[in-house]
């Protein structure tokens, strides 16, 4: 992206409340910036040291209940409830960075899915602590000083902060030594390994970061919609964010982010578009075809684009 | 000059208001409805969508509301919370209904409760048993479907016709069903009844073998169910290959009785129902015409007779809607509001009229419809005493 | 009991997805559609023309083969070269797409698929089973014994073993790569029908029918290893059982844990499956 764009693109996102009204719009795109955060998170275990977490909604999923449960039951204000949570998620990321020391490839994606399972089942059945299938409604809002982050021009912000956040965190960690020993992982691990590169190290500390920040996501999330049930870990959130990841693009930093904008619109334009018994067909179909033809993801495509057109 | 120019603009005034009011008018009342119309529980959602489109064609033919005709804007919550609130929120902005009618399951209708507060639309709860639906204090909450303490209170007086000395409960894993095993154990142990083991299935669950070996094991004489028609029919078979042996009492009022003879066949036999509707005996309900003519409708469309025990909903949260929109005069949310508190009509199930429930300042609206038993005997539908 | 009927529909499952999964290298999401199209075309034999129940499950193979083939042929055989996540993205996109046309196609409401067969349980000892489960366990072991032939006795089971054991010898053996791997998957697709077909009639058939039979297909996959059919097989059954007596001893709500847990403890000490020793076919 040239200076200029960025500038512009930086410029319009600083005022996107004031020109774009509509509530429901507003509603979209604070959700795919919820979603933006799980997709870069997603992205660093994915796409840059190429292990397959599919169970990441475990991760998404206890950090909202880790700050609904803080802010609801020990009435703790939502800063410090938001820490613990990405705290807790990303304790729950070293246990499986630890796990994944062993296992690679389809055993790695099966522990993780097996994890995010049990998470899920615990989280039903556990009433005491999690009220079950009743769900925690009524979780408060963030305050900052004497506001109240209630209005979603406020959560915007808030959302559009921790985006921000998570890219420079993402980038910083992509761009530095240790980004370099992901790709020497992702690439070729036992030539990582025989170069001296300790693999477990890093796989680890992607995943505490990874988790940490998928956290984030749900702590954010828990304290935007208010209310916070199980189905948080339902299989088809960790299903959202990688066609997010692996259509916006893996691998790239920008791919999760335009991935997570298209992929929430998309269900929500959708629904605008089309009657009821129409939509998520028309989802899968549109899925498809966007894999056919750009099998590497759009963000990857767009630069190849830009590339030919250069030269 | 300027009296010319106050007459051209009184008249361009006037025709202006004439066109808007005449544009007004013709605008259809809008009326929201979020059901799951995918996943598990598609065919609930769809059976009350049904109900409601039949509901509206009905007021259609009538002239409509205030005029006007009615219209349903229809959303899919596809069984997830999340979904909820964005239909929620996308009726209310995008499409600007007054009113709505939804959730379907209250996991459902209780993250949609927050952008009725959010933007001051009321919406009429057709389904939902969780008693927190009307006791969290949103006064844009208005409840036709009974919350499962009501239905225990609507078994209690038959309790000693059925007999019941000692009660096991098997429901499905949600507040629905969790809500229910409250509710009715504590009716039973009011009454002096005992109650056994408390076994739960996972909604998805299709084996249910391990809970019922369980349930055999303590010797009681009644099982109470709570879930779908789908994991009844299941637990019904179950059972028999299993010589479970004992009474089954069905509660929620989603068993489809009807359903339940077709798929479950002999398994079926002997058990009792409690249910808001009764398709088979439409004269025995409170206004026997209007359920009579309800049967016939959805017959007519070919709609699958099972689905009446459910479809019924939808109609009921139409016309209540419709009826409050009538007396409020307008298709504004505040004013259908009060409306609803002022609304007394007949449904399908009997009197509608809503009473305040929950904290004070803040209350909901509840009403009491009726409660009835069915048995199934000799492969029928029919009325136990 | 139970658990061998269970078990049994686990492992036709299973040796479907090894072969898709571990063989071809395709994280194929889109199993469990094709369990459930086995269903839903069982029900349209049974309930629609009239065929009996053998008719039902083999009209539901051959309607899983054809689609499993089709879907090979369109949409994996081009991306061929792409990574893993690619394919994997492609199969995600056939389950939503797949599920909602089933839901568009036969509505949301659960099919009690008619069969045959008395409902009076068979008493045999201390078990009562009823006589449609031990058909369905009959003939899940029949299908499984009919895939093992086909993989070591047949020609076209001698190019399958080829093709993934080194597929630039087998090219050279005059074996067509290509049309083996749209085999494979149809095979693959096939068997995965016929679960469905068998354990339709069990259960009910109802458009997400498919989702929780997947995972544990993944899960028998990893138990028994990748690729390796005994292992599948056993896997399967081993599942179905450990469930059953799970549930029974355990707690009820914590049944599905139940394959989760045995994955995770596998994986933590056998990596490459409980059955790794045994004859790998690729």
């Amino acid at each position: 992206m040239t200076r200029a764009a960025r500038v512009l693109g930086a410029l319009l996102a600083l005022t996107l409340p004031f020109w774009l009204q509509n509530p429901y719009y507003l509603h979209v795109v604070i959700m795919a910036g919820i979603f933006g955060v799980l997709s870069l998170s997603l992205n660093l275990l994915l796409g840059y040291t190429g292990q397959l977490s599919l169970g990441h909604a475990a991760f998404f999923g206890i950090g909202a209940y880790t700050s609904a449960l803080l802010t609801l039951g020990l009435a703790w204000p939502v800063w410090p409830a938001m820490l613990a949570a990405v705290a807790l998620a990303a304790l729950a990321g070293w246990v499986i960075g630890r796990l994944a020391l062993k296992l690679r490839g389809a055993y790695f994606v099966l522990v993780t899915i097996s994890f995010a399972g049990v998470v899920s089942l615990v989280s039903v059945n556990w009433m005491e602590l999690t009220n079950g299938p009743l769900g925690l409604p009524g979780v408060p809002a963030p305050e900052l000083g004497p506001w109240s982050l209630r209005t979603k021009t406020a959560y915007y912000y808030l959302v559009l902060a921790a985006v921000a956040l998570s890219y420079l965190v993402c980038a910083r960690l992509v761009r530095s030594r240790i980004g370099r020993a992901f790709l020497a992982l992702r690439e070729n691990e036992p030539l990582a390994e025989s170069v001296g590169v300790d693999v477990t190290h890093y796989l680890v500390l992607a995943a505490v970061v990874s988790a940490g920040l998928a956290g984030l996501g749900g702590s954010l999330y828990a304290h935007y919609t208010r209310f916070v049930s199980p189905e948080v870990f339902l299989f088809t959130y960790t299903v959202t964010m990688v066609i997010m990841v692996v259509a916006g693009g893996k691998g790239t930093l920008a791919g999760p982010l335009v991935g997570a904008l298209l992929f929430t619109a998309l269900p929500e334009a959708l629904r605008l578009a089309t009657s009821w018994q129409w939509q998520m067909l028309a989802y899968g179909v549109l899925l498809l075809l966007l894999v056919y033809f750009l099998p590497r993801g759009i963000v990857p495509a767009l630069r190849e684009l830009r590339g030919r057109r250069a030269s | 000059m300027t009296k010319r120019w106050a007459v051209l603009a009184t008249l361009v005034a006037a025709v202006l208001l004439a066109a808007s009011v005449l544009v007004e008018a013709q605008a259809p009342v809008k009326i929201g409805v979020i059901q799951p119309l995918s996943g598990p529980v598609a065919a609930s959602g769809n059976y009350v969508r049904m109900g409601a489109e039949i509901a509206r064609d009905w007021i259609n033919a009538k002239g409509g509301v205030n005029g006007r005709k009615l219209e349903l804007v229809i959303e899919d919550n596809k069984s997830d919370p999340k979904e909820a609130a964005s239909a929620a929120e996308k009726l209310i902005v995008r499409d600007k209904v007054p009113a709505i009618m939804g959730a379907w399951g209250s996991s459902m209708t209780l993250a949609a409760m927050p952008k009725l507060e959010e933007y001051g639309v009321p919406m009429v709860v057709e389904t939902s048993s969780a008693a927190s639906v009307t006791k969290r204090g949103n006064p844009w909450i208005f409840r036709i479907s009974p919350p499962s303490e009501m239905e225990a209170l609507g078994l209690e007086r038959h309790l000693d016709k059925l007999g019941v000395k000692r009660a096991d409960f098997l429901a499905v894993n949600t507040d629905w069903g969790r809500g229910a095993v409250g509710a009715f154990g504590d009716m039973l142990k009011k009454k002096g009844a005992a109650v056994g083991a408390a076994e739960f299935m996972d909604q998805a669950a299709t084996d249910m073998n391990a809970q019922i070996t369980k349930i055999k094991a303590t010797g009681g004489d009644t099982l109470f169910l709570t879930t779908a028609v789908e994991q009844i029919t299941l637990v019904l078979k179950q059972s028999q290959e299993q010589r479970l042996g004992r009474k089954i009492v069905t509660t929620g009022g989603s068993s489809s009785p009807t359903q339940l003879i077709k798929q479950a066949g002999a398994a079926a036999e002997g058990s009792y129902h409690i249910v808001f509707f009764m398709p088979w005996f439409p004269e025995a309900m409170p206004d026997g015409r209007l359920a009579k003519a309800f049967v016939d409708e959805w017959g007519k469309r070919g709609h699958p007779f099972e689905g009446l025990t459910e479809g019924f909903r939808g109609h009921d949260g139409i016309a209540t809607i419709a009826e409050a929109v009538r007396v409020a005069g307008k298709d504004e949310p505040k004013a259908i509001r009060e409306a609803l508190w002022k609304v007394s009509l007949m449904g399908v199930n009997g009197p509608i009229k809503f009473e305040k429930d929950g904290p004070a300042g803040k209350e909901s609206g509840q009403s009491k419809p009726s409660i009835f038993v069915v048995q199934i005997k000799n492969g029928k539908v029919a009325l136990p005493w | 009991m139970n658990g061998l009927v269970l078990g049994g529909t686990y492992a036709l499952l299973g040796i479907g997805l090894t072969l898709i999964f571990g063989l071809m290298n395709v994280v194929n999401f889109a199993h469990g559609e094709f369990y459930t199209l086995g269903a839903y075309a069982a029900f349209a034999t049974l309930a629609g023309l009239g065929g009996g129940f053998v008719a039902a499950v083999l009209g539901a193979i051959v309607c899983g083969a054809l689609l499993g083939g089709l879907t090979e042929r369109v949409l994996l055989r081009p991306l061929r070269g792409e990574s893993i996540d690619t394919t994997m993205l492609v199969m995600i996109g056939v389950w939503i797409a797949m599920q909602n046309a089933e839901l568009l196609v036969w509505g949301g409401v659960a099919k009690s698929i008619p069969h045959p067969f008395p409902t009076e349980p068979l008493v045999l000892g201390p078990v009562a089973i009823a006589p449609l489960r031990l058909f369905v366990m009959a003939l899940a072991a029949g299908l499984i014994a009919a895939s093992y032939l086909l993989i070591h006795r047949t020609k076209l089971g001698r190019a399958m073993r080829a093709t993934f054991q080194d597929a630039e010898t087998a090219a050279l053996m005059g074996v067509k790569i290509e049309r083996i791997h749209t085999v494979t998957f149809a095979f693959g697709s096939g068997l995965a029908a016929a679960a469905g077909a068998l354990l339709g009639p069990v259960f009910l058939a109802y458009p997400s029918m498919g989702d929780l039979a997947a995972l544990k297909a993944f899960s028998v996959v990893i138990l028994g290893g990748l690729g390796n059919l005994p292992g599948a097989t056993l896997g399967g059954l081993l599942l179905g059982i450990a469930e059953e007596l799970g549930a029974g001893y355990v707690s009820s709500g914590y049944r599905d844990a139940v394959g989760f847990v045995i994955i995770i403890v596998v994986l933590l000490f056998r990596p490459s499956g409980l059955f790794a020793r045994q004859e790998r076919i690729g």
